[in-house]
């Protein structure tokens, strides 16, 4: 009864303002009459239309509620990645190693508590139909955690090596997570971006070897992503990354570059901790 | 004249700029075009390039690590390319299914001129062999990567919302029901197990569907069918209070819903048309005449 009240509601709002004028008087009741009856002629094709449609409901309410738990994982695990990153980024010649194991063990903490939210959701087909909602999340870990291991070993912490460490999120029972190439490939991208801010920073604080081998670690990265970057599934995302990239990868060449070739001006700086700059006052000028 | 003498100025200062900001060498990037001609600037840094570079090849063995990131970017170009070639193998298949439902579509489309219903199924079910041969196909290709079905589900979503859409308009011509799910999945010969139909995929032919019901409508009470209008009345009204039972988010299957109610309100107007000139209670359908008795 519930349903033919509902669909009798629907008929009195879809017509046109023009054909409720129309219909007013004995039309109009015996239409409403008539749309009673018809629902009520075979109710048997009726309810096995029902039937099905509440099947769908179901399977479609639990999809979209496990989606959703899984764009909130994605996105705490983006927020705590990008804590990681900034936890890198406060390194200094003085504090490397103290920065550097706090960003480890704060990384550690994101695998464990919010990464490991996502092994239960994607298990099955689950995995790739629901990759749009966790990729940003992801991509954001792969690069906290490449980051945090370059800064440490100077390498690239290969997809494998990542992959080994979610192993222990799950029990050997369910599918382990396992991160997919499109979404490393998407974080290393990212990656160049942080690298370029660290190199600049480390330029700054005189750090200059290492600076280059920033330099030549971007290089390597953006070279090899050249070759596979147009065979993957979608592209266009990677496409517009690229172009970052070499930007990115440009930046820090040039910064490079200036410090190469104005060499000799940075003898204050790389030749003791004096931060007293006797030509500051120069831009008093300006 | 004051402009020129703030240029050296710029370039002076820049030249001797110290301050360790982070956006220090963009700033010396700029004018790096005018500090090059300088002679002493290029003699002195030959000597800081020869100890950058040392300190930086003395570091942990810089070979070793990019053999291995060699290594691993070879392996990403291999597994790439084969998903390249998988995916190419379902275009390849999904373009033929295209085709063969243009070819079904285009029987399925003489019921708009008047053929009779049974002859125009013949044809169009004809096709349906095909069909089921190339979902064969394309579900053995997709077994090869296991777990990987929504990877490339892209590559064939569409067509299928066709196939679905017709089978469906056949269906409720022969028997005026909706087909369900699985039994679309049974005409295909597909196992939900292996290689299932997507319920976005089908959702979304139903829609298509009742996109063509208007104008089937229109057509029968051309050809002097009066009856047509109620039963599709019935029917979409049934199928669009189906649909209201689902929580939908704002996705494509969402807008094609939001469209259905226009379908409904077409063959609302052809049956009140039809109904008001006393066509309906003319018309040699029982059903029409039993309905008219009961208002």
């Amino acid at each position: 009864m519930l349903f033919s009240a509902s669909k009798l509601s629907f008929l009195l709002m879809a017509p046109k303002p023009q054909r409720i004028r129309h219909m007013v008087g004995t039309t109009w009741q015996s239409a409403m009459k008539k749309a009673r009856t018809m629902s009520t002629d075979d109710t048997e094709t009726d309810s096995s239309m029902k039937d099905a449609f509440s099947k769908y409901a179901d399977y479609l309410n639990n999809i979209n509620d496990k989606r959703e738990r899984v764009v909130k994982a994605s996105r705490d695990i983006t927020m705590n990645s990008k804590k990681v990153i900034f936890q890198v980024h406060r390194m200094s010649k003085q504090n490397k190693e103290e920065v550097l194991d706090k960003a480890v063990n704060d990384l550690k903490a994101v695998t464990d508590q919010y990464l490991s939210r996502l092994v239960k959701e994607l298990q099955g087909t689950d995995f790739w139909k629901l990759r749009r909602a966790y990729s940003p999340g992801v991509q954001e870990y792969v690069e906290a955690a490449t980051l945090c291991n370059f800064c440490k070993t100077g390498t690239l912490l290969t997809l494998d090596e990542i992959n080994a460490t979610l192993l222990p999120l799950s029990d050997p029972s369910v599918e382990p997570l396992q991160i997919n190439i499109l979404d490393y490939m998407l974080g290393l991208a990212d990656l160049t971006g942080e690298l370029m801010r660290l190199a600049i920073g480390q330029i700054s604080e005189g750090e200059l070897d290492f600076a280059e081998k920033i330099c030549s670690f971007v290089r390597e990265i953006y070279r090899n992503l050249t070759l596979i970057a147009p065979e993957m599934d979608d592209s266009s995302d990677m496409k517009q990354k690229m172009e970052t990239m070499l930007q990115s990868v440009m930046k820090i060449e040039n910064a490079c570059f200036s410090v190469h070739v104005r060499g000799s001006e940075y003898i204050p700086l790389l030749g003791s901790a004096d931060t007293s700059y006797p030509l500051l006052g120069m831009l008093d000028i300006e | 004249m004051l402009s020129a003498f703030r240029n050296t100025c710029t370039t002076l200062c820049s030249h001797h700029f110290l301050n360790p900001k982070p956006y220090f060498p963009l700033f010396l990037i700029s004018t790096q075009n005018i500090s090059l001609p300088n002679s002493t600037s290029l003699s002195k840094p030959r000597y800081w390039h020869s100890t950058f570079f040392s300190m930086t090849s003395g570091a942990d063995s810089p070979n070793l690590s990019s053999e291995k990131l060699e290594k691993q970017f070879e392996d990403f170009r291999v597994r790439l390319e084969e998903s390249g070639n998988l995916k190419e193998r379902i275009r390849a298949v999904a373009t033929e299914i295209d085709s063969v439902t243009r070819l079904i579509y285009a029987s399925l489309l003489l019921v708009h001129q008047s053929r009779p219903v049974a002859e125009v199924i013949e044809k169009a079910k004809s096709q349906i062999g095909v069909l089921k041969e190339l979902y064969s196909r394309l579900s053995e290709i997709v077994s090869e990567c296991p777990g990987q079905y929504y990877r490339y589900h892209g590559d064939w979503k569409s067509e299928t919302q066709t196939v679905v859409s017709l089978l469906a308009f056949m269906h409720w011509l022969e028997t005026g029901t909706l087909v369900l799910h699985s039994e679309v999945e049974e005409k295909l010969g597909l196992t939900p197990t292996e290689f299932g139909l997507d319920v976005d995929d089908y959702l979304i032919g139903i829609c298509f569907m009742s996109n063509e019901l208007p104008r089937y409508v229109v057509n029968q009470v051309t050809a002097g069918d009066y009856d047509c209008p109620r039963k599709v009345l019935k029917f979409l009204t049934d199928l669009h209070a189906a649909f209201r039972m689902l929580n939908l988010r704002n996705d494509f299957l969402r807008k094609k819903f939001d469209g259905m109610k226009y379908d409904l309100r077409k063959v609302e107007e052809v049956f009140y048309d039809v109904k008001i000139r006393g066509l309906a209670a003319n018309g040699d359908s029982a059903g029409a005449k039993q309905a008219q008795g009961q208002s």
